[in-house]
């Protein structure tokens, strides 16, 4: 399924949706002078006063060659869940730019938070992709340790790690790891999160404590099925000015942009000036999660007036109009990206299950007798069925 | 030995905490400056500095929340709720977070956090400062909870509680803060009980008594009314709630045929639930009455007027081992 | 070489129990790649693409455009054999190497771009710490893949369906509970053996709260008491057992009723009906008025026997064990049984139908401080005659002390019930319940006696035998009845029957 595929995924049922967002026009907002973007939609190279950005030919492919292989692992998994390999999968499509731009712009002494969408983020960090499909597969809950590729753990419940994110940049306070040379934090969220209680107590906590913490939110325009005006009235980047903070917005598919502005963010947060909201502008051209229908509470002319601002449409057409790449260069891409979904699915499809008794691991760092006992216990019961084997 | 309140055990185990734990930090509403509404952490913000004694924003979820995120870093972040009735905007982030982390993360990461929350009733108090939600964490996996009866336990357990790399919900019992004690300040903790166990206060031989926090004292005191009746409890703190020290409950069920627990906690779904349930499935051939449970009746905790009647006290409770010998 | 692969149907998550196939987008003979759009098919809300999870050569489209097929039936099969290799003219890029799962677990050579790329786990090498599942075609065993079997929500793989029929468990799984009752100084078996911190671990007797009661109200001391229950516990028979030995004179032939002086001036006593006394009535009423008891009698010159008997007690094999007449009554009893199996018999109503046993369970009624009670021997039919004397003589003597147990007392096939030992010569007895047949054998006694014309002292008794005319009738009676005296008469007749 490619971009262009991505409208046709589901026809209408033939049902309007109630109404139309205005947030999630790309013709309102996006127009408005606040929007930051060094790369228009048709590949144009546009300079901003605050965010100066000297970028090479072989950065610039490097993003390209990021932006193609996460979109294609995305897809894949679609693919996997629509074979029923995955229970659920969380796309990330027409997001790429604004998890590539801003992951790109950490250092690896960077810690990021994400929610559970951010699988471009993920490859940025150095995780191995199939962590992320253990989760959806259903084989563990991530399972990964933060601390190797200082990236946390995917957080489900809406919002709860914006707590946990500016927590760890007191921590930096604390160990004296502020300065130019210091560290940061970044966390996801969605526009929907700016409504939980957990984000605003974040913002209030971040601000009043000064941490270095920079707040990415990926305005896609949409909760599930709710459009951006049912989580605020404001601009999301202005929410910041009332905690007390900087807050800007970005235009979330273009990811020079996003990696200019997320780099100037998180060194001010390094070096001390505290924390900074960023609203990515951007789009989910998918669904929710493979378990949604987008059909039934939005039209596919909005689809269709963005995929003319496709991510990485335009830094294609950059690279060949600015002639800073050959036309083999994108076809070796496409390969790569070609093997990379080959291997994950693979990987998927040989991904064993757990053994039953590791349900009983790591509850706590000492384990209880009871647990002990129950662990026992059910080991025994697996033992007495005929045909059984238990597991180690 | 010194004789210590409860409140001032609490803050001399919370100083030694500091003064072991170069990354253990005091976090909360008023813990700093005022020293806490209970003036359990008085002092300690003066000696160890507003970096390590936070006075946090009118937030519990927040408290938690970034106490989760400072333990990610390497800190052992002590937090107080400020009352019982007030941990459940923090619900959320102890019991999908704090206590799910580990597990979720296949051991790799570890939450050594401390949720200190003072509990309970029988101060005269307004709604929400009389609670008692044990029950509700000890039904969650992955947390330790934990209460203390005295000073002296209140000393030794809120260090333990410190060092332990586990999250741990200490519950303090507010109505006995004012309560003095023998303290050993100058024992270690190498030769304190164990968190995890229980302690068999007053040794008997006709009825199990069961209770922890502000109970203890209770029915120690039933303990003494009881020899008039000639009859001899056998009373034991049980201290850890989660996990419960089975050992010692059924060593000394098996000893005496009976069993009553006793609570401020609400008796359906309470504490005294399970542990009656684990008994009766332990125990069954040595019982000679059911367990019986003395709790709180079940309504919202009513006005304080009405409060002595609502929780258990030493008549409560010698009538319940009144019915247990008229099985 | 064909090889033929399934794809079943999947829940895309959109709460499908079924679908509709909207359209095909191949036809059998295309070539198609994994991933490849292959159909379109209807939820209740939408149109939704799936894609290939194979590549290869179409076979057969299985459900046709316009059906419905529920979710986990097989909708389309493709040849994944010889003829995947080729590249497809796929929608889908660049699908030249998309090889089948198979083949793509071996292609894992290193590339350029590869060290970008986490590095998969080498061929062979363990998967998250696990053995690789074999399977791993999409829909099939080992995949999660929600088959028939899980019914569609909306978020996740979906419910699994209920099933009306339990696992197979061994044989040896545990009918007991999971923790039998410690030894009083032990932990529960299903906590850990740390040693109990505090309190000692008193030596109470264990009993369940039930038993408990009993004991109270037939004023037994469970302490005294040994228990025959799991871990020692004391059992109800263990209780009823005890009850009654309460201190009452041992005579025989006396059930266990406590002997109670009336206090002086009252005209009655009463005696509460429980333990022994009120088993035993229940099973007397239910035997004497289900079965319709017909009794015959038997005069028989029992010397012979008589002499056997001590013939018997010289001999090196009986140098341990007593020889009784009733020994010698058991043995032709069974030979009887063996030439007439119909006695050793029950009426089975519910089933309606007589259970023929083809073994003796012989019981012998037992007069005891406690009561009446009819112990057998299991299999009485197999022993040799030493073997039974030592049966019969461990039987008394456990009915004696009171320690029958209940396997003991019940699943006889056949009693004896010796009444000569309370000085009568015979009796109508009553059939334990459950059997179709009970021998009464009388007090040996001299008595004259005619033989061959001529007046002479013998050995008399009587013996008398009552059976349930249900499923025993006169001439049976009589023949089991007559051969059994003809075996007392003369016991050279049971070599000759045996």
């Amino acid at each position: 399924m490619t971009v262009k595929d991505a409208g046709r995924a589901a026809r209408p049922a033939g049902r309007a949706p109630a109404k139309r967002s205005p947030a999630g026009d790309p013709g309102q907002q996006a127009d408005s002078p606040e929007l930051i973007q060094l790369l228009t939609p048709e590949g144009e190279r546009v300079e901003h006063p605050d965010y100066p950005l000297e970028i090479s030919a072989e950065e610039l492919k490097s993003l390209y060659r990021d932006l193609v292989i996460v979109r294609r692992i995305d897809f894949e998994a679609i693919a996997l869940q629509r074979q029923g390999e995955l229970g659920i999968w969380a796309s990330l499509l027409g997001q790429e730019a604004a998890q590539v731009g801003s992951g790109r712009a950490l250092t690896p002494r960077d810690m990021a938070f994400p929610t559970y969408r951010e699988h471009g983020v993920a490859w940025c960090r150095g995780l191995d992709p199939m962590k992320l499909l253990e989760l959806f597969r259903g084989v563990s809950h991530g399972g990964w340790d933060p601390t190797e590729h200082n990236f946390h753990l995917y957080t489900i419940v809406i919002g709860s790690q914006t707590l946990h994110a500016t927590g760890y940049a007191m921590g930096i306070q604390r160990d004296g790891a502020v300065g130019e040379d210091g560290e940061a934090v970044i966390v996801y969220f969605g526009d929907g999160a700016t409504s939980q209680g957990d984000v605003n107590e974040a913002f209030i906590w971040a601000s009043v404590n000064n941490s270095p913490v920079v707040f990415f939110c990926q305005n896609n325009q949409w909760a599930i099925s709710e459009p951006l005006e049912r989580q605020s009235r404001v601009p999301l980047y202005q929410r910041a000015h009332g905690f007390g903070f900087p807050g800007v917005r970005v235009d979330g598919n273009d990811v020079l942009a996003c990696l200019a502005v997320t780099r100037k963010a998180m060194q001010a947060a390094r070096e001390g000036q505290g924390p900074t909201m960023i609203e990515a502008f951007t789009y989910r051209m998918g669904a929710h999660t493979t378990t949604d229908d987008p059909t039934r509470y939005r039209l596919s002319a909005e689809l269709e007036a963005w995929k003319l601002k496709d991510p990485i449409e335009r830094v294609k057409q950059y690279l060949i109009r600015s002639q800073q790449a050959e036309m083999s260069f994108f076809d070796e891409v496409e390969a790569e990206a070609t093997r990379v979904g080959a291997r994950v699915r693979a990987a998927c499809l040989e991904m064993p299950d757990p053994e039953p008794l590791s349900m009983f691991d790591d509850v706590l760092t000492e384990e209880t007798r009871q647990l002990a006992a129950e662990r026992a216990g059910f080991a025994a019961y697996l033992d007495s069925f005929v045909g059984e084997e238990v597991a180690r | 030995m010194t004789t210590l309140t409860l409140s001032r055990a609490l803050n001399e185990g919370l100083r030694k905490a500091l003064e072991d734990n170069p990354k253990a930090l005091i976090m909360g509403e008023d813990v700093g400056k005022l020293g806490g509404v209970f003036r359990v952490t008085d002092g300690l913000q003066k000696d160890f500095g507003e970096a390590r004694v936070i006075d946090t924003p009118l937030a519990e979820s927040g408290i938690i929340g970034t106490a989760i995120g400072l333990a990610l870093r390497g800190y052992r972040p002590i937090c107080e709720i400020q009352f019982d009735g007030f941990v459940f905007p923090a619900f959320d982030q102890i019991v999908s977070q704090l206590a799910k982390m580990r597990y979720r993360s296949l051991g790799s990461v570890r939450l050594p956090v401390v949720v200190r929350i003072p509990f309970g009733g029988g101060i005269g108090a307004v709604e929400h400062h009389s609670e008692s939600p044990e029950s509700l964490f000890a039904h969650t996996p992955g947390l330790r909870v934990v209460a203390c009866g005295d000073a002296a336990d209140a000393y030794t357990m809120i260090q333990q509680a410190v060092r332990s790399d586990d999250p741990v919900i200490f519950f303090e019992p507010k109505r006995r803060y004012w309560d003095k004690a023998e303290v050993d300040v100058d024992g270690g903790l190498a030769a304190a009980l164990p968190m995890d166990q229980s302690r068999v206060l007053v040794p008997g031989t006709d009825v199990t008594v069961l209770c922890y926090g502000p109970m203890v004292r209770t029915c120690a005191e039933a303990a003494v009314a009881a020899q008039d009746d000639g009859r001899s409890l056998e009373v034991i703190d049980l201290r850890s709630l989660a996990p419960l020290d089975t050992a010692t409950i059924f060593a000394s069920v098996r000893k005496t045929g009976r069993c009553i627990v006793v609570h401020e906690a609400v008796v359906t779904g309470g504490i005294g639930a399970e542990i009656a349930a684990q008994i009766t499935q332990e125990c069954f051939y040595s019982l000679e009455s059911p367990v019986l449970r003395v709790g709180a009746y079940t309504t919202p905790y009513p006005p304080s007027r009405l409060e002595e009647h609502y929780l258990p006290d030493l008549d409560r409770i010698l009538d319940a081992v009144d019915r247990t010998f008229g099985y | 070489m064909s090889d033929l692969k399934e794809f079943r149907l999947p829940d895309v998550g959109e709460g499908l129990t079924e679908a509709d196939i909207v359209r095909w987008l191949v036809h059998p003979g295309d070539q198609i790649a994994i991933n490849q759009i292959i159909v379109e098919i209807e939820t209740a809300k939408a149109v939704v693409e799936l894609p290939s999870p194979y590549a290869g050569t179409v076979a057969d489209l299985l459900v046709p455009e316009g059906a419905t097929a529920d979710v986990g039936t097989p909708i389309i099969s493709v040849n994944v054999g010889a003829g995947g290799e080729d590249t497809p003219r796929a929608a889908a890029p660049a699908a030249a190497e998309a090889a089948v799962p198979q083949e793509a677990r071996a292609q894992r050579e290193i590339s350029d771009a590869e060290d970008l790329v986490p590095a998969p786990p080498a061929e062979g090498a363990p998967v998250l710490g696990a053995t690789v599942l074999g399977a791993t075609e999409p829909g099939m065993v080992g995949s999660p893949a929600p088959k028939a079997e899980r019914q569609a929500v909306l978020v996740g793989y979906g419910v699994r369906l209920g099933t009306t029929s339990r696992r197979a468990r061994k044989p040896s799984a545990a009918a007991a509970p999971p923790s039998a009752p410690a030894v009083p100084a032990a932990p529960a078996a299903s906590a850990a053996p740390a040693a109990p911190v505090n309190g000692a671990s008193g030596a109470r007797a264990l009993a369940k709260p039930p038993v408990r009661k009993m004991a109270r109200d037939l004023g037994v001391d469970l302490s005294a008491l040994a228990g025959s229950g799991p871990g020692g516990s004391i059992t109800r028979d263990d209780v009823e057992q005890a009850a009654g030995s309460g201190g009452a004179p041992a005579v025989p032939g006396i059930s266990g009723v406590a002997i109670v002086t009336p206090a002086a001036g009252a005209r009655e006593e009463r005696i509460p009906i429980r333990g022994v006394r009120k088993h035993t009535a229940a099973a007397m009423s239910a035997s004497a008025f289900t079965a319709p008891h017909v009794t015959e009698f038997l005069q028989i010159d029992i010397t012979e026997t008589m002499t056997a008997a001590a013939r018997l007690r010289q001999l090196p094999e009986f140098a341990d064990v007593r020889v009784s007449p009733l020994l010698l009554v058991a043995r032709a009893l069974l030979t009887a049984i063996a030439r007439h199996p119909m006695v050793n018999s029950s009426w089975d109503e519910a089933a309606q139908e007589i259970v023929v046993k083809r073994y003796v369970n012989l019981g012998i009624a037992a007069a005891t401080e406690r009561g009446l009670i009819v112990p057998n021997i299991k299999d009485a039919h197999a022993m040799t005659l030493p073997q039974l004397a030592t049966a019969l003589a461990q039987l008394a003597e456990t009915a004696r002390a009171g320690r029958s147990t209940p396997a003991d007392l019940s699943g006889g096939s056949i009693t004896i019930t010796n009444v000569g030992i309370f000085g009568v010569d015979t009796g109508t007895p009553i059939l334990t319940p459950g059997e179709a047949a009970i021998l009464a054998f009388g007090q040996v006694k001299d008595a004259p006696w005619v033989i061959d014309g001529e007046l002479a002292v013998r050995k008399v008794c009587t013996l008398a035998l009552s059976f349930d005319h249900r499923l025993v009738d006169g001439d049976l009676g009589s023949a089991v009845l007559r051969d059994v005296g003809a075996m007392l008469t003369d016991p050279l007749r049971m070599l000759a029957w045996s």
